[in-house]
């Protein structure tokens, strides 16, 4: 008895396991002695083993045709961000910033300084740019700078935005990311009456927020957000409102009391996030930054931490876990611009920047404010939406952010779950292609998924349930039986 | 389906269809109408009249039947009746189980079907589009069955859409072995009737051709799922059936596995209890497993669905062989005319709750069959 060995990746998991995944992430883990068997084609058709390959498209003793079109199909779906196009844009409306952070990796500009302004022909040039993309959804961010210290420019693209979509009729979402400092009733019963949702800032108990983010009138921006956060959840409902966490330096080793603190104050998740190195990120790294040796460290015990919270019967995800698990355990595509395969740069997510100009990432702009423009489209004042989407720039740069003939990640039994980000390999390594055995994101990436793997494999029931209840946003639900009732 | 023994009082030639009232209905309409007769004097027009005592004066076409028999039809249900004056329920008002058995030919010989099937037929299709202008138009549910109701080409579609047009508040579920989906054109014709609420059950048996082939008798697995994706490109709502016997047990997690890796768009996946009759009777040494004893993998299989958000049953278990934490799954999915339960079921307090059993499985069923009390 014969077979064929279709398209497989592998890596050794353990002293005595290898991980084994075929072209679309589908893993399983299996000993040495019997991954030897497999690629010297002496297993027997009769073990478990085999059968399990099979089943997963690994090997086949039989049709191939058929096989590979089941592996085309499950490709396309994992693929399928790629149909819509460009969904997230993000609107820079000001510079400016009220907010003091240590870590700023925008390069904010002075509350004074309306120079760094977005004006209303540009936030309309915005506006038509967007409506030009062809996908059915469209996600506009308000990013800063602190956008409430522009807010008309703010109404001005909400208000124009459903107007274009009475005629485009898409499905149309405002997300607007403020410190929420300036946040007043007025604008809440606004932002209500439109639909906004809110993404603001918190990154742990009060010391540790006003450490890494101070306002510039006052060092004691926790009392506010927080007071500010419940007048949100007041006015806009309690899930209309969500936080993201930015680790600093001074966040090391209290990672812990951070997730506490998220939990106290109602969330029902969080992003774990490193610094990004651009801005005061990058100047100060000396005082602010760590290795990523240090960061998974943390993230890895907070995540138990999280997972043990979870056990315990309080639903609450880790949103970088959630997405890693998504990717890996189901086969379905994310959404998530850092984790895609031609990279979602551009092509799923873009930004706007006060100026009208158009870069491929939020990163690429941070990169743009320390005055290097690699990674500029264009401008909205003077570009055509097939100029800035369609130029040879863009197609070039995302032929080269495709993880499938990246060095090192064509191989990588990972590749499935992962991402490529060129603006990151351009701004650390210094060209985009990037150099994975010295990359912090791919050592990041790797390491946490390694991690969540031996979780997946260890079986744990349990833990399998939180997973899951995070994958399809369904807390975990006691058993019931018709007995109970 | 229920049959029931009668005696034409005169020669009958041809098969009769028609639908039970025991109102006499006006003149113009009584050809489609079986009249059951309490007594009363009989009368002429109707396709045929049921009688319980021999009648000095039959009229037409007059079968006596006995007096139990009759209580089982109630009005409205339609029923068809052979020369020799046997009497076919096809389709009960008050059930939720009917279906239209459209053809008993089949490209398959699974190794536990519970029917026999045949090799060569008369089109039955005009005799279902007269069921289908015959029976209740506030009809839940109808099934469309064989034998392979794909085998009969083109006129399948039209029996959907005499379905849509007839009865289009009643969903309907197709059972299909899926092989002949694997025609693209095929199925498009099917898609495009655009029925209000069409299900296409198909059986999966297990997560490798060899394995699935050896148990269907022919070469369909990938046959089979060309036909789920051909469905899925046009969002056809499908469901997948797993019947489980020996031969596929074991399997059944890594099964459940394969399913919502390759087939995620499904609407629902139901696990099932066999059947014992026909072709499985034979076959039962080769493939009896006490359905206790695979409810190690049945658990894994259903809680591993579950868990993803799939929308998935147990079909035709008894509640007393099941762990508790699967009972929410089960479903009571057997055909009530062949539906019964053992005499020592009487006692028990779930009884109501409880799937009961195909009347082939007094012979043979589970050993872990108890009465079951609450607290």
């Amino acid at each position: 008895m014969s077979y064929k060995l279709l398209p497989l990746r592998f890596e050794r998991f353990n002293n005595d396991e290898i991980f084994i995944t075929n072209e679309v992430g589908e893993f399983t883990f299996i000993s040495k002695d019997k991954f030897e068997q497999l690629i010297k084609c002496t297993l027997n058709p009769q073990d478990e083993t085999f059968l399990n390959l099979k089943a997963k498209q690994i090997l086949t003793d039989t049709d191939i045709n058929p096989v590979i079109e089941m592996l085309a199909t499950k490709y396309r779906t994992k693929k399928s961000f790629l149909n819509k196009f460009t969904a997230l844009h993000m609107v820079v409306p000001t510079l400016r910033c009220n907010s003091n952070c240590r870590y700023c990796q925008v390069s904010r500009k002075d509350v004074e300084a309306h120079q760094f302004d977005m004006d209303k022909s540009t936030a309309k040039k915005v506006v038509d740019t967007i409506f030009q993309s062809p996908s059915p959804m469209i996600k506009i961010e308000f990013q800063g700078g602190e956008p409430l210290l522009n807010f008309k420019i703010v109404k001005q693209i909400i208000e124009y935005s459903e107007w274009r979509n009475l005629f485009k009729k898409k499905d149309l979402e405002f997300v607007i990311c403020t410190n929420l400092s300036l946040m007043t009733k007025d604008m809440l019963k606004y932002l209500k009456k439109h639909h906004v949702y809110i993404s603001t800032s918190l990154d742990g108990p009060r010391d540790l927020h006003n450490k890494n983010r101070p306002l510039q009138a006052t060092d004691n921006s926790y009392d506010i957000l927080i007071e500010k956060i419940s007048l949100c959840r007041e006015y806009l409902g309690h899930d209309s409102v969500s936080a993201l966490m930015t680790a600093s330096r001074f966040s090391l080793e209290r990672f812990k009391e951070i997730v506490d603190e998220y939990i106290s104050q109602g969330f029902n998740g969080m992003f774990l996030r490193s610094l990004n190195p651009y801005g005061f990120a990058k100047r100060d790294r000396r005082m602010l930054g760590y290795t990523m040796e240090e960061f998974v460290e943390n993230y890895i015990e907070a995540l138990d931490y999280i997972i043990d919270i979870n056990l315990k019967g309080t639903y609450f995800v880790e949103s970088f876990a959630s997405l890693l698990l998504t990717r890996m355990l189901t086969p379905f595509s994310t959404g998530f611009v850092d984790l895609q395969s031609p990279a979602g740069i551009a092509i799923s997510g873009v930004i706007y920047d006060y100026n009208g100009n158009v870069y491929v990432s939020d990163e690429a702009r941070m990169l743009a404010a320390m005055g290097d423009n690699k990674f500029l489209m264009g401008n909205v004042n003077k570009n055509s939406y097939l100029e800035l989407f369609n130029s040879e720039f863009i197609r070039s740069l995302i032929r080269s952010a495709c993880l499938e003939c990246l060095p090192e990640c064509s191989s990588c039994a990972y590749q499935s779950f992962c991402g490529a980000d060129p603006v990151r390999n351009y701004s650390e390594q210094g060209d985009i292609v990037g150099h994975r055995p010295t990359s912090e994101i791919c050592k990041r990436n790797k390491k946490i998924m390694h991690y969540l793997l031996d979780l997946v494999k260890q079986g744990n029931g349990k833990i399998e349930d939180v997973f899951w209840s995070w994958i399809i946003r369904r807390p975990i639900e006691n058993n019931v039986c018709i007995t109970s009732s | 389906m229920k049959k029931i023994t009668g005696i034409p009082l005169l020669d009958i030639n041809n098969h009769i269809i028609g639908k039970i009232t025991y109102k006499p209905i006006k003149h113009s309409l009584r050809q489609d109408f079986i009249f059951v007769a309490n007594g009363e004097k009989l009368e002429s027009g109707y396709a045929a009249i049921l009688v319980t005592k021999r009648n000095r004066d039959p009229k037409g076409t007059t079968i006596l039947c006995n007096l139990e028999d009759i209580k089982y039809l109630n009005t409205g249900d339609v029923v068809s009746i052979e020369p020799n004056g046997n009497i076919n329920v096809l389709y009960k008002k008050n059930s939720v189980g009917n279906v239209l058995l459209v053809t008993e030919r089949c490209n398959c010989s699974c190794i536990m079907c519970p029917q026999s099937l045949v090799t060569k037929e008369d089109d039955k299709s005009p005799f279902i589009f007269k069921i289908i202008s015959l029976i209740d138009n506030n009809t839940q549910l109808l099934g469309i069955t064989g034998g392979e109701p794909t085998l009969i080409g083109d006129k399948l579609i039209d029996i959907i859409t005499a379905c849509k047009q007839r009865l289009p508040k009643t969903k309907l579920i197709m059972l299909t072995n899926g092989i002949k989906l694997e025609n693209f054109d095929y199925v498009k014709k099917i898609v495009m009737v655009q029925h209000p609420d069409l299900t296409i059950d198909i059986p999966l048996y297990a997560d490798t051709d060899t394995e699935h082939n050896n148990i269907i008798g022919a070469n369909g697995f990938y046959k089979t799922i060309q036909g789920l994706y051909n469905l899925a490109r046009f969002k056809q709502k499908i469901g997948i059936r797993i019947v489980i016997h020996k031969l596929n047990y074991k399997r059944l997690p890594q099964l459940a596995e394969f399913i919502y890796h390759n087939f995620p768009f499904v609407f629902h996946i139901a696990f099932m209890q066999m059947e014992t009759m026909e072709v499985a009777k034979k076959n039962i040494d080769i493939l009896w497993i006490d359905p206790y004893d695979y409810n190690e993998q049945l658990e894994k299989a259903v809680t591993y669905l579950w868990k993803r958000g799939m929308n998935v049953s147990i079909y035709n278990a008894q509640l007393c062989v099941l762990p508790k934490n699967l009972w929410r799954y089960t479903r009571k999915s057997i055909s009530s005319w062949k539906n019964i339960y053992l005499e020592e079921c009487g006692k028990c307090d779930y009884l109501e709750n409880c799937g009961g059993f195909f009347a082939s499985s007094l012979e043979l069923h589970s050993q872990h069959i108890e009465i079951i009390k609450k607290n």
